[in-house]
């Protein structure tokens, strides 16, 4: 079982090569490349549920296949096969590209998720933020450069951050790492490079106040190019957040005081940016935001338990901000463009309702379970003050989600000259349709029957090392 | 003799013909995950131009009285004489973090859920003139329904939780589709109120979970871990906050006057009769039984505040100029009043609050769809125009008067019993609370005198536009209403075969009650005194 463990890394990654290589020669996308695109995510997550939990290392200990690398590989997978599934590719504007570029970023943040050094967390980081500055670049080559600017800084931080780190303990391997820190213990020389690695992160998980990027970006890219940005390159960050918390783990002085600052802004501001915008992609993007707040806040207990959380949120966040831009389509161009969506597409509208309402955290979605757990850590480590902003910011989203719902079941249609001007309805296709309804089914049942889920976050934190 | 009855809290075998024949250990799931799933499919069904908008309203229909009619068996196989919990299903759920999917019900529970039934089929009724969207409202409606009876039946507070807050969203959404031109403001606040609400209630059941050891949220070991008094005043806190943001109380009413004067007809139903009685509802089975010291030590508050909400709720129907803000600010005084026996802390007044939950909860419905459909008839909400109506509406003078007598506790009236041991039980711990709550009852006793006369009995103004009354197939579901107040008041134990003490097919709602009321007034029971010597 053991040889086929990276089996999904290299499918996916063949995959993305061949389709970008055909889709570059013959200069037409063909019908079948979104469907060979879904069939490779998806027989790659069946090999990753079948063959990924054999733990064994690989390349002197760079990648580690453990629980940890399991979950968040499996996680990587199913969001980015139910956005290419959702996707409306005649809204694309280069449609090989985009299923390249999703399938590049699943492999980075799959890298991340296996990585056992620093070099693998820096590696897979960036593989999966370049693919998303090319998706974003097919579009709005202005908004990419801004996108590869913004990402160049956050690459410097994050780098710094890293080789400090490394040059303070003198191991870039994490296992190490964990060991040499007890020793260092927390000092000013560690604790400034760990504060530039976080907002270098920060920066790629787009969190307020680092929003500054990522809500225009999302904007303006097509809509699985924001869904690349919102989701897979913050899910690589998150990824890289939590093994760098669980190696610092020992010296929690380190990084949760940070963390707590950090989830508490993003939790309460993006909760209250989300419920002041009327656009229902910076919404979705501010929704996310809050969202990596709970996350981060997790992060902050330093616990198993509430690593645990953390992750089995990541995955609620995964499916939901990489596949929210996406099954909305072409509504970029304002509210009115998801007005009445539940009469002419209710599969589609549906899809987008519990896309929203999940990262808002409204029961009984996916969202909900996995902030619910959270919040449960940080009852155990008696964090209340946290627990209170991240209910208050919540009860915010939740109003901003209602609003975007009510546009979608509550309003009528727009009539054809608005279509015309830049609403117009995402094209209903077989794939589509089965898409929407696979994620209306995920994000209702990831917490219904969220017990072997939850296990396994609960295994893949223990995988790195904490109790 | 019935108030003797609880107030010993020794319950004793009922004896009702056929108990225990009908035992399901899914009837509380049944009547959580059926109206789900008849939304779902509901949802799923073609409706091209409102072609099977009737058909919609029909499966609402026969899907609320299937839950009610089940929900009725559940009633009457209550075995009365055990003070636990009943119909209990449990399955793990998250095991890690020690959530469960744990349901059950005690006495006040199962009356709750009763009384959830009957507000269920009545707002259906209530909605038969909905025309625009007919599949996405009797959806919402459904799932609104769900929510009420998945946080009623609730043993575990994550399931608690989870179904507390999922109300939110279709509410929120039935008042922003089909309400009154103010349906922005009043949908905002509604989700603002009572999200916070939502978010005071997890930080009181983290609170616990992290004083109570981390390991479970089963109401079973959550509610009875002995916690610090400080901890119990910090739960306490929050669940006080949650529960008022739900009747609502002083000062956390915003959402009130104009959730009840823009909701449409049936949703207002559901909301005034069963959705915030959950607050009540939460106090009784998560604060009063699990966290007595902290009771003890806020029980001044919160009487305090159940009086000031009674007085205030008086006082701004008194000076309102609007009938529907009227009816919206006297529908907070069953609140109040149950909050106010459970503060009084004696056993006596705490079964009243039970039973004060579910006779508020009809009055309150009865009092707003009563005005509802009198302004909507009338054509106007104005209190300068609306006068002297009764000649040309009988009907819904009928309905408004029995609302109002319902919501006062005058003899023969569900409430009465319910108001009644609720003053008793109070005067011996809360006797200045006790004046106070007199006094409000008084000052609402005018408003609601002043109301009715002004709009039924006075001078009718022929500036106002034309009215006509509501036919009898139109309002027939206020006389649902009316009817239960009707018989529970008649038959509060049940009705009896003559010359016997075996009741015939209802076992007696204070029957019911009873069965839990033991465990939850423990704490209160005062100590006998000793025994004198020879």
């Amino acid at each position: 079982m053991k040889n086929f463990v990276l089996v999904p890394d290299a499918l996916v990654v063949a995959g993305a090569l061949v389709l970008l290589l055909v889709g570059t020669a013959r200069r037409r996308t063909r019908w079948w490349m979104p469907v060979a695109a879904e069939a490779v995510t998806l027989v790659a997550l069946a090999v990753e549920l079948w063959a990924g939990a054999a733990l064994s290392t690989y390349f002197g200990g760079a990648l580690v296949q453990d629980r940890f690398a399991l979950f968040a590989k499996g996680a990587v997978l199913l969001a980015a096969a139910l956005a290419i599934a959702v996707t409306d590719w005649s809204d694309e504007d280069a449609p090989a590209i985009g299923i390249s570029m999703v399938l590049l970023a699943a492999f980075g943040a799959m890298v991340v998720a296996s990585a056992g050094d620093f070099v693998g967390l820096w590696a897979g980081l960036e593989l999966a933020a370049v693919a998303g500055v090319v998706l974003v670049s097919a579009r709005r080559t202005d908004l990419g450069l801004r996108l590869l600017v913004v990402g160049g800084v956050a690459s410097a931080l994050v780098l710094i951050g890293l080789a400090f780190v490394y040059a303070s303990t003198g191991s870039a391997d994490l296992a190490t790492l964990r060991r040499a820190i007890v020793a260092t213990g927390p000092t000013l020389p560690l604790a400034i490079p760990i504060l530039l690695l976080l907002g270098g992160l920060a920066v790629r998980a787009g969190v307020p106040p680092f929003q500054f990027a990522r809500v225009p970006i999302s904007l303006g890219a097509s809509p699985l190019g924001a869904g690349l940005v919102m989701g897979l390159v913050a899910v690589a960050a998150l990824v890289v957040a939590m093994k760098v918390a669980a190696a610092l783990s020992p010296v929690p002085a380190l990084l949760s005081p940070y963390l707590m600052v950090l989830a508490a802004v993003a939790t309460l501001g993006g909760g209250a940016a989300a419920l002041a915008t009327r656009s229902p992609r910076a919404r979705l993007a501010y929704l996310a935001a809050g969202q990596v707040g709970w996350v981060a806040a997790g992060l902050a207990t330093h616990y198993r338990s509430g690593l645990g959380a953390s992750l089995f949120l990541l995955g609620a966040f995964a499916l939901a901000a990489t596949t929210g831009p996406a099954v909305m389509g072409g509504a970029d161009a304002g509210e009115f463009a998801l007005a009445g969506m539940g009469t002419v597409r209710p599969a589609r509208a549906a899809g987008i309702a519990l896309v929203f309402l999940s990262l808002a955290g409204a029961p009984p979605l996916a969202g909900f379970f996995g902030e619910f757990a959270v919040a449960a850590s940080l009852a155990q480590a008696r964090v209340f003050w946290l627990l209170a902003l991240g209910a208050l910011g919540a009860v915010m989203s939740v109003a901003a989600a209602v609003g975007t719902v009510r546009t979608l079941y509550l309003q009528s249609p727009p009539d054809e000259s608005r279509r015309a001007a830049g609403a117009r309805l995402p094209a209903l296709t077989r794939l589509s349709t089965v898409g929407a309804v696979a994620l209306c089914m995920v994000i209702a049942g990831y917490g219904l029957f969220g017990n072997p889920i939850l296990s396994l976050a609960d295994q893949g934190a223990e995988a790195l090392g904490l109790r | 003799m019935i108030l003797a009855g609880i107030a010993s809290a020794t319950p004793t075998p009922a004896g009702v013909p056929g108990a225990n024949i009908f035992t399901s250990s899914l009837i509380l799931s049944l009547s959580i995950w059926v109206p789900v799933a008849v939304a779902i499919a509901m949802y799923a069904i073609p409706n091209p131009r409102g072609r099977y908008d009737t058909l919609m309203k029909q499966i609402a229909f026969f899907t609320n009285v299937g839950i009610l009619f089940v929900l009725f068996i559940a009633y009457n196989q209550f075995q009365t004489f055990l003070p636990t919990v009943q119909y209990e299903e449990k399955l793990p759920w998250l095991p890690s973090i020690g959530a469960s999917y744990h349901l059950g019900v005690d006495g006040p529970g199962m009356t709750m859920l009763m009384l959830s039934g009957i507000v269920g089929v009545t707002a259906v009724l209530a909605s038969w003139g909905v025309r625009e969207r007919v599949r996405s409202y009797f959806t919402l409606l459904l799932l609104t329904q769900s929510a009420i009876n998945g946080a009623i039946a609730a043993h575990d507070m994550f399931v608690l939780l989870l179904f507390w807050g999922a109300a939110v969203v279709p509410v929120a959404l039935l008042v922003l589709g089909w309400g009154g031109p103010r349906r922005e403001a009043a949908a905002w606040r509604l989700v603002g109120y009572w999200g916070i609400g939502t978010a005071a209630l997890l930080v009181a059941i983290m609170t616990a979970y992290a004083a109570s050891g981390g390991s479970s949220f089963d109401m079973d070991v959550l509610l009875k871990t002995a916690l610090s008094p400080r901890v119990q005043l910090a739960v306490g806190a929050a669940l006080i906050i949650a529960a008022a943001t739900r009747l609502p109380l002083f000062p956390l009413h915003g959402w009130v006057k104009d959730v009840y004067s823009e909701a449409p007809l049936g949703v207002s139903v559901v909301i005034a009769g069963s959705a915030s009685r959950l607050g009540g509802y939460l106090l009784l089975r998560a604060f009063v039984g699990a966290d007595p010291d902290a009771a003890r030590l806020v029980s001044p508050v919160i009487v305090a505040i159940a009086a000031l909400t009674i007085g205030y709720a008086a006082l701004v129907a008194l000076r309102s100029t609007d009938l529907r803000w009227s009816a919206a600010h006297l529908a907070m005084v069953p609140g109040a009043i149950t909050v106010f026996g459970i503060a009084a802390l004696s056993p006596l007044s705490i079964a009243g609050s039970a039973f004060s939950i579910f006779t508020g909860g009809l009055a309150a419905a009865l009092l707003v769809a009563g005005a509802w459909t009198l302004t909507e008839r009338a054509q106007t909400r104005s209190l300068q125009l609306l006068s002297g109506l009764a000649p040309r509406m009988p009907i819904l003078t009928w309905v408004l008067v029995i609302g109002a007598l319902a919501l006062l506790g005058v003899p023969l009236m569900a409430s009465y019993p319910a108001e009644t041991m609720i003053l008793f039980g109070s005067f011996k711990t809360q006797p200045v609370g006790g004046f106070a709550l007199a006094a409000g009852m008084v000052l609402t006793a005018v408003a609601l005198a002043a109301l009715v006369h002004r709009v039924l009995f006075g001078q009718p103004n022929h500036d106002a536009p034309a009215v006509s009354d509501a036919s009898l197939g139109e309002t027939w579901y206020l006389g649902v209403l009316a009817g239960v107040l009707l018989w529970v008041g008649l038959f509060p134990a049940g009705p009896k075969l003559p010359g016997t003490d075996q009741t015939i097919f209802d076992p007696g709602l204070v029957n019911v009650l009873s069965a839990g009321i033991t465990d939850i007034a423990s704490p209160y029971v005062p100590p006998n005194p000793p025994a004198a010597g020879p």
